[in-house]
């Protein structure tokens, strides 16, 4: 049984291994070590670690968002605002109640799992009822909200944000950088596994069958409401312990958690990646990521004219976004899929 | 009267009167009002073509708010190109030509995004909905790169721009009456084109029933090009007037697309009558939340930045079909 | 030889609406001049028979002609410039538009609705007086009027008509009855029609539709006789 399933998913456990290895590896090759150089958060291995924990991150974020975009068709523009609710969450128990350490970290996880259901639930049960075209209104409305509100918020020290002290030392970045990345990669692995169960279980085929054509499945009996509601409200839980690593890891919540970028980049990553895939957001975040951060200092010469990428970048990602939408609307991994059952056939 | 008509006059008038309450006179009062009068006018400019093209098409253009940011810039660096100056010396009459360029300009990206862009994902609505978001990034992003990331304020002043008079000992400024002159009238001749024109007749008839229109024999997919087209100019229009107080900033495209949204949302999606009366309704409160909110016994600025969405929220919870609209 | 004198000829269509397989060969063949009806228990395919004809579903395989073009690849607002007038189930009149904006738009030139005020308003008499109220202030049969008179303001040379006695009141249809054979003197009619009297009194030529496929066509006068088809196909007597 396990031999089998170890046996048909060789690829996700290679990509695992090699993961796990990974920061060694580096460590190993550029003779720093994976633990941090003399005590002190520096060297290659740690500086890819840190990159590898944000792209971790935005998969999870992506991942989360292709739950409601592309299993269950609903267009939701505020992903963000789960997102940051996550990093405040922490941040505010942590900073602003006597809790500290290990049970700070445990009641913050927990009142963000809560608080972002909450919403999630609310936000569904106003909009869901109307057109799709509300949703993405309505979260797109919120979320703003929320954002201009922690801008402006003095108990949150508004624009400038807090930093967060009190963490336990064994997940402190700085200190432990490379117990933090494991506890990233086993968030990005079970929101993985997780998402693959929930989509290959009865519940999943209603959601598939809700994006599908959400008035046929209501026809036959389901209350496609309710099924819309839970993949609201998981992704929004998943979404909001992306942003709760995402905050741990800059050590610093600040209303930017809130931006819209937050709602933007994994709307990006699913599409591009692929919409409706289990890869495709995690290719999505890998390859947006790791692109934005080897191009950064890029620059191009066209024709005379020279083109700095790395200042351009978003600029550059709206484009290849639009060009995937008309041309390419399966993405990166559903196109090479179609391509790959028309080969065989 | 309709009852919806009741409720809006209602609205209005306990908005005003709201702004008459926290004013400590009546030129302050002039103020608050000219204000509100001014931001509706400017997000009218915005919602008119998001309200159309979305009956018409229901396509919801998330792009609206980039083409009133793109109106700005082109109308501030029309206006302040040396070049440009150079040749016409008379700041009136360049910036009377800022604003054509920019309406030019925000005509063709809006007939090309539709052409080009929307007709191939008719057949897919929900990735209509996911592109114009994509657009508003790229617009936004483009802007960025050609104008770079600072904001501009508004500089080579002209007459029209800064004369004022005074009025129960406060200044007003003409600018403003003028916007909302101009806003105004456009409110009444959009409104004739859609009442008296055989083509405002197909596309009132085209927000019921597009299948039924195109078989009567009309094109109705042309008759989508020319109502993005002049939707988009007119965003961009708003942009070119608004640049002169509020400068161009790419922030301007968000801005102005989340109000014009709760706009919508409040006269019904669709609803050109709505549409008009929810910008009135918008700008007034805007203008009066920002005195209240600004208030030393209330201290709470954000309240006034947080009212559209409040707004749009609160309409969606209690008639999500807003004002004038059918519901749902 | 019969496709020289029909005006319209479907041959063989098959229709898909999103993965259902709705029309699987149908055929109707119609002369100019007559008024040809389509008959069959409800979900036989007879509305989507005319929406693929009008190309709003269009076919997937099969033709339809029309005076001898080909309609099938053309979008619904090209057929409709051929000459085609349609009138579809449940009448689809503009609710927020006034009768005689309801008139005006479907003109192709420019003066189609002067020219053809007289003859509209002598067909429906009640319309006159309605020019000013919003279709949606009208009464069902009036809606129904409405609609015809839509499809008349242009001079079509063929009228798509979808289920016109549906829903309305015997004196009404009497009515409808009258207008539909008096136009059908300038132009060919192709009905829809569940009321078999009222397809038993106006159409010169049937077809019956039974699970998306043609199944008997031929002259009215025959069908009527035979009363065992009739019950076969459309379990009426």
């Amino acid at each position: 049984m396990l031999r089998r399933t170890l046996a048909s998913n060789w690829f996700y456990v290679v990509l695992m291994i090699a993961l796990i290895v990974l920061p060694h590896a580096i460590g190993w090759v550029s003779g720093d070590s994976p633990f941090g150089v003399r005590g002190r958060p520096v060297g290659q291995s740690i500086y890819w670690q840190g990159i590898l924990i944000e792209v971790f991150v935005l998969a999870v974020l992506a991942m989360s968002y292709n739950l409601v975009f592309g299993f269950t068709g609903v267009i939701s523009f505020g992903h963000a605002l789960f997102f940051g609710v996550g990093g405040y969450i922490l941040g505010i128990v942590l900073e602003y109640t006597d809790l500290t350490g290990e049970v700070g970290l445990l009641i913050g996880i927990g009142l963000t799992l809560i608080v972002s259901a909450v919403l999630g639930l609310v936000i569904g049960l106003v909009t869901l009822r109307l057109r799709g075209v509300y949703f993405a209104m309505f979260t797109l409305a919120v979320a703003e909200m929320f954002y201009i509100f922690f801008s402006r918020l003095a108990l949150t020290r508004a624009e400038d944000g807090f930093a967060l002290t009190e963490l336990p030392v064994w997940i402190d970045p700085t200190r432990s950088r490379l117990t933090f990345y494991y506890i990233a990669l086993a968030l990005l692995a079970v929101t993985f596994l997780f998402i693959r169960r929930l989509i290959f279980s009865p519940t999943g085929a209603v959601l598939l069958a809700v994006r599908e054509n959400e008035e046929r499945a209501r026809t036959i009996g389901f209350d496609t409401l309710r099924f819309k509601l839970l993949a609201i409200t998981v992704a929004g839980m998943i979404a909001s312990l992306a942003g709760l690593i995402q905050v741990i890891l800059n050590k610093k919540v600040g209303p930017e958690v809130l931006n819209v970028s937050n709602t933007i980049d994994p709307l990006l990553m699913t599409i591009i990646g692929g919409a409706g895939t289990f890869t495709g957001p995690v290719i999505g975040a890998a390859g947006l990521h790791l692109g934005d951060r080897l191009l950064r200092d890029l620059v191009i010469e066209v024709g005379g004219a020279s083109i700095d990428i790395g200042a351009n970048w978003a600029l550059i990602l709206g484009i290849v976004f639009i060009l995937v939408v008309l041309v390419f609307p399966y993405g990166i991994v559903g196109t090479f899929r179609r391509w790959r059952t028309r080969q065989a056939k | 009267m309709r009852p919806n008509i009741l409720v809006s006059v209602a609205l209005l008038v306990a908005v005003v009167a709201f702004g008459y309450f926290l004013s400590p006179d009546l030129g302050s009062f002039g103020i608050t009002i000219m204000s509100g009068l001014f931001q509706g006018m400017l997000l009218f400019l915005v919602a008119s073509g998001l309200s159309i093209i979305f009956g018409l098409m229901d396509v919801l253009n998330f792009a609206q708010g980039a083409y009133f940011m793109v109106g700005a810039y082109v109308s501030y660096s029309v206006h302040h190109s040396p070049d440009v100056m150079a040749a016409i010396p008379d700041p009136n009459i360049r910036f009377f030509l800022s604003v054509i360029s920019a309406v030019a300009v925000g005509a063709i990206l809006g007939g090309l995004l539709e052409r080009f862009l929307l007709r191939p994902l008719y057949a897919r609505p929900v990735f209509q909905i996911v592109l114009t978001f994509g657009v508003a990034i790229v617009m936004t992003e483009a802007v960025k790169f050609i104008w770079s990331t600072n904001p501009y304020s508004w500089t080579v002043l002209f007459s029209l721009r800064d004369q004022s008079f005074q009025l129960f000992g406060q200044s007003f400024g003409v600018y403003r009456l003028v916007v909302i002159g101009i806003g105004f009238a456009l409110i009444i001749l959009i409104g004739l084109l859609l009442q008296r024109t055989r083509i405002g007749i197909i596309i009132r008839a085209g927000v019921e029933d597009r299948e039924m229109v195109e078989a009567l024999g009309i094109n109705v997919r042309m008759v989508f090009t020319l109502v993005f087209t002049i939707g988009c100019a007119v965003a961009s229009f708003g942009g070119a007037i608004a640049a002169p107080f509020l400068g161009a900033s790419a922030g301007l495209a968000n801005l102005f697309l989340l109000s014009a949204i709760a706009v919508v949302v409040l006269g019904g999606m669709g609803s050109y009558a709505g549409t008009a009366m929810g910008s009135l309704l918008l700008g007034l409160a805007l203008s009066v939340m920002q005195v209240f909110a600004g208030k030393p016994q209330i201290g709470l600025p954000v309240l006034a930045s947080m009212t559209p969405m409040m707004l749009m929220i609160l309409v969606l919870l209690v008639r999500p079909g807003g004002l004038f609209g059918k519901g749902r | 030889m019969a496709s020289s004198e029909a005006i319209l000829e479907v041959k063989d269509i098959h229709t898909f609406i999103g993965q259902f397989h709705i029309l699987e060969g149908v055929s109707v063949s119609l002369p100019r001049g007559s008024i040809g009806v389509l008959l069959g228990r409800n979900g036989a395919g007879k509305t989507t028979t005319l929406r693929t004809i009008m190309g709003i579903t269009p076919p997937r395989s099969g033709e339809v002609r029309f005076e001898g073009q080909r309609l099938n690849s053309m979008r619904s607002f090209s057929v409709a410039r051929m000459g085609i007038g349609y009138v579809p189930e449940h009448r689809a009149i503009f609710k927020g538009l006034t009768v005689r904006e309801n008139l005006h738009i479907a003109e192709r030139r420019s003066g189609d609705f002067t020219r053809k005020a007289d003859l509209i308003f002598d067909l429906f008499p009640d319309l006159k007086r309605l020019v000013h109220l919003p279709g949606g202030n009208l009464s069902g049969g009036q809606q129904q009027m409405l609609a015809i008179a839509r499809a008349l303001v242009p001079d079509n040379r063929l009228l798509l008509i979808d289920e016109p006695s549906e829903g309305l009141a015997p004196v009404i249809i009497e009515q409808l009855m009258h207008a539909i054979r008096r136009l059908s003197e300038q132009t060919t009619v192709l009905l829809v029609e569940q009321n078999f009297r009222m397809a038993s009194q106006l159409a010169d030529r049937y077809t019956i539709i039974d699970e998306g496929q043609s199944a008997v066509a031929g002259d009215m006068r025959d069908l009527v006789k035979d009363q065992a088809l009739i019950q076969r196909y459309l379990g009426v007597a």
